[in-house]
């Protein structure tokens, strides 16, 4: 746990200030059809100080935690805004400081043994090698990471944080009828936590294994989609992406204010009436948030941020300075990732709600089109154009699942895509295990039901 | 130096205390100031400083490696027992190793001060030349900082290299924007050593803002086609990384999925296509002196006229395989230039497109691609026509290398490669 000497030095300072300490650390393990090619752990620390002054920021940050270097950032940070203000002042007022918030959350960090990654991973390995031999290759990747942070605010906020995760990775290559290398990959459990809490017995894991094993020899005989626009079924397992994706970057307000597609169509119709979004910040549909935060590191308390209500653009997701642009009230979603990275507007839990349909009837509804299960990878637009990686899919004739399809991309533009949406399922599924990238890489939860929606497809 | 080379050593120590039979030590130690520009205006100004620190041990064939960002002998000496711990937890494997003794050297590049002030005044030249020159430009984030690293490599068999370096460097996101009209951002990335030139000239950026202002208007296209692509360099740099990734790197190769495992000395592109992995290239800004194994980085052919020269595998992959480790770790491509002008090779193409940036998801490890082509424009009866929105390009990474009908005479350096446009012919348009 973090040593709390930073609490003193937040007293006396002048201008808006956020002095925050923080610990990341990451565990990993990579084994490659027997070979363990990675058997890595690291930890990453120190303290930071952001400082406000007229419209302008300085920050500085120092691998080294002790009273010295505390006092050390904090003027770095200070003079650095100063010389901002000095060079290109916008005489803009302070910042609304709002209610100070205050809280403690999460177990104390829990170092597990690497041995513990490794034998798990050869388990895993084992089994895999054992029971499908045909397969050309295997990986097994098991990996954990954790942020632990203790933030004080000028505006009296005090915050002391820790948000753990674990994950591990099955990878599987297999030969189509050419002799070309067909991949899948499946994140098998996991969450926020940490690895001992999910990974005790591989046998835990085999039925996840033993269904990558099916999809990927379907895959083997797998066909290009028709390339163009079609009616398609995103499973719920692409939700998550969708609503991070196509709605949740261009309502984050720093790219409001770049002038994305949502700087001109707050509180109007952007997706058909079912559609609801929501960026939730620790309790979601009657549970604990998959990716719970409570308080961001500008010392907001967090609160949910009701994105799209009934097909309405209702919100953007702000910072303390971006809430004062729009008039709204700030939410909690300013976020950094490291200890030497400054808050970013950033998504936490952000998800599409789910309908009242049966995945079947979804299916049963389409005559031609596709049913996108899996996805790797994807990048959103400020003009709303989306794409996203589908790993894994099939295709729908006469209200049936046909052929598998081969890896490809789907897009669309999320505003007129949205307004396409006719069905949602009652299921819900959320993913925990990425990264966002902007700038900074942050860990986000994102999720939703299957979707039935016209995209386009990438294909032959 | 000497001070991170005596922190070297006592980690080296450490390790061996804790039961290491080979260690290797890599230590940064980083200081950087950054300018960040939001929405035009700057914003933010940021200072860093820290160190990193990556151990390595190796016991009993077994191999674990730990990183950490402090320098104390107290945190050193934790980290070394932690390292050899998890080597101990490992797999034995006799393809792991650390560099042999060759000779010690150092080397210094860049510049070891910046000029705080005059980069400054540079970036707020370069906002008010955008305004000026490309009004409908709106600059969404910039990020401007200097760096200066000391680097330090060191092993139990006597290695000792140490690298320092400066730099500036400039990543901007863009779009443009005329009243509610709103194009795709656009990102360029430029590394530079002095301050003399205007930062608005440095890499392609005048062309990609020209361009930029150019697909305000774009058009859906309506039908679908298989025709030439002209890939502008960033966005073939990006794709050419994609198959390196797949083909040549260790993953692939190790476990033979790799469709190039048998085409050492083969051809497996045009004869107009040379990639050199080349980091001390004069152009490059600040290229890697020490492999990442902890040996002296030179220049290597990785396709020479269309023929592939040499994988790109690191010592334990090359031992694995019992193939060749690579010159260097760096990703620095230098793509050999063509002898026909851009504007030519365009005005050949009847009907095609020209990709500025592609936005997709990953390749399949068989090369096969799909995705977005973004910030590009339709090539008709040879000239660039209109800008284009949700369109879709496919086609196989392998085949698109093979299928090369022109390279560009012109290049563009942005300090980290130098690239030509390069065209090719069989890519699905949708």
């Amino acid at each position: 746990m973090l040593q709390d000497i930073i609490k003193k030095h937040i007293d006396g300072t002048v201008d808006y200030t956020e002095l925050r300490a923080q610990v990341n650390t990451k565990r990993g393990v990579s084994m490659l059809s027997g070979n363990l090619i990675s058997n890595v752990k690291s930890e990453k620390s120190g303290v930071s100080a952001r400082v406000y002054k007229n419209g302008v920021w300085g920050f500085a940050a120092n691998g080294e935690y002790d009273g010295e270097h505390i006092k050390a950032v904090l003027e770095k940070a200070k003079s650095n805004a100063d010389f901002l203000d000095r060079k290109a002042g916008k005489g803009k007022p302070p910042l609304i400081n709002g209610i100070p918030a205050e809280k403690t959350a999460g177990r104390d960090f829990l170092d597990v043994p690497q041995k513990e990654y490794i034998d798990f991973a050869k388990e895993l390995d084992e089994y895999i090698k054992n029971k499908y031999p045909a397969l050309k290759s295997r990986a097994v990747i098991c990996r954990s990471d954790s942020m632990e942070k203790l933030l004080y605010v000028s505006t009296g906020s005090i915050s002391h944080a820790i948000m753990p995760r674990a994950y591990v990775y099955a990878v599987m290559t297999a030969e189509d009828k050419d002799g070309d290398a067909i991949e899948l990959f499946k994140v098998v459990n996991g969450g926020a936590g940490y690895f001992t809490d999910y990974y005790t017995d591989p046998a835990s894991c085999y039925e996840d294994i033993d269904k990558l094993y099916e999809e990927v020899m379907k895959k083997t005989e797998g066909i290009f989609p028709e390339a163009g626009i079609c009616d398609c079924i995103l499973d719920s397992s692409l939700a998550g992406i969708l609503a991070h994706e196509a709605v949740g970057h261009t309502v984050e307000a720093d790219l409001v204010m770049a002038g994305s597609v949502a700087s001109h169509n707050l509180n109007k119709k952007v997706a058909s009436d079912m559609v609801s979004l929501t960026d939730f910040a620790n309790a979601a549909l009657g549970a604990e948030a998959p990716l719970p935060l409570y308080v961001d590191d500008e010392g907001t308390a967090c609160k949910d941020a009701e994105i799209i209500k009934d097909g309405v653009l209702v919100g953007y997701m702000n910072n303390r300075e971006s809430a004062a642009h729009y008039g709204m009230e700030p939410q909690g979603n300013a976020r950094a990732h490291e200890f030497s990275d400054e808050p970013l507007i950033r998504m936490r839990n952000t998800a599409i709600l789910p309908g009242k349909s049966k995945l079947s009837d979804m299916i049963a509804s389409i005559d031609d089109g596709y049913y996108l299960v899996n996805t790797q990878n994807g990048q959103a637009d400020t003009t709303g154009e989306f794409m996203f990686g589908v790993t894994m899919g099939y295709e729908i004739k006469n209200g049936k699942l046909g052929r598998a399809l081969r890896d490809t991309t789907i897009s669309g533009v999320a505003f007129e895509m949205l307004k396409t949406v006719d069905m949602l399922s009652d299921e819900m599924h959320w993913d925990t295990s990425g990264y966002c990238g902007k700038k900074q890489l942050m860990p986000v939860a994102m999720g939703g039901p299957a979707i039935k929606c016209r995209v386009n497809i990438g294909g032959r | 130096m000497e001070n991170i080379k005596k922190i070297t050593q006592i980690a080296l120590n450490e390790l061996k205390t804790a039961g290491a039979d080979h260690a290797q030590c890599v230590i940064t130690k980083g200081v950087s100031d950054e300018i960040n520009i939001d929405n035009g205006e700057i914003s933010l100004m940021r200072s860093l400083f820290d160190d990193k620190i990556a151990l390595k041990a190796l016991k009993d064939s077994k191999k674990g490696v730990i990183g950490i960002n402090k320098t104390d002998k107290a945190s050193l000496e934790q980290a070394a027992k932690e390292c050899v711990e998890a080597a101990l937890a490992s797999v034995e494997d006799d393809a792991v190793s650390i560099a042999e003794f060759t000779e010690n050297r150092d080397f210094v590049t860049g510049i070891s001060e910046p000029d705080r002030d005059r980069f400054f005044d540079r970036m707020m030249e370069y906002i008010g030349d955008i305004k000026a020159d490309y009004p409908k430009i709106h600059l969404e984030q910039v990020v401007a900082d200097y760096t200066y690293c000391e680097s330090f490599t060191a092993n139990t068999n006597g290695v000792e290299y140490g690298h320092n370096h400066g730099s500036y460097s400039v990543s901007a996101m863009f779009s443009a924007h005329e009243g509610e009209k709103t194009t795709s951002f656009n990102m360029c990335d430029v590394s530079f050593m002095g301050l003399d030139k205007k930062i608005i000239d440095l890499g392609m950026q005048r062309t990609l803002f020209e361009q930029c202002e150019k697909e305000l208007d774009p058009i859906s296209l309506d039908e679908k086609f298989v025709g030439r692509a002209v890939f502008a360099p960033i966005c073939f740099s990006d794709l050419l990384g994609s198959a390196f990734g797949n083909f040549i790197n260790d993953v692939t190769i190790i476990d033979k999925t790799s469709p190039w495992y048998f085409s050492l000395g083969t051809k497996v592109a045009s004869g107009s296509l040379t990639v050199t992995a080349a980091p001390l290239d004069e152009r490059i800004v600040g290229g890697e002196r020490v492999t990442d194994d902890g040996y002296i980085s030179e220049n290597y052919d990785i396709i020479r006229d269309g023929y592939l020269k040499s994988f790109s595998l690191s010592e334990y992959a090359a031992k694995k395989t019992g193939m060749d480790r690579s010159k260097n770790s760096s990703g620095c491509f230098v793509v050999g230039n063509g002898t026909k002008k851009l504007g030519d090779i365009i005005k050949e193409i009847d009907k095609g497109i020209l990709v500025c940036r592609f936005s997709g998801g990953s390749p399949a490890i068989n090369g096969d691609f799909s995705g977005v082509a973004k910030n590009s424009f339709l090539i008709e009866d040879g000239r660039v026509a209109s800008a284009l929105s949700e369109t879709m390009i496919s086609g196989n990474l392998a085949d698109m290398l093979k299928n090369i009908s022109d390279v560009s005479e012109e290049t563009v350096c942005d300090g980290s490669g130098v690239i030509p446009w390069v065209a090719v012919d069989g890519i699905t348009v949708s």
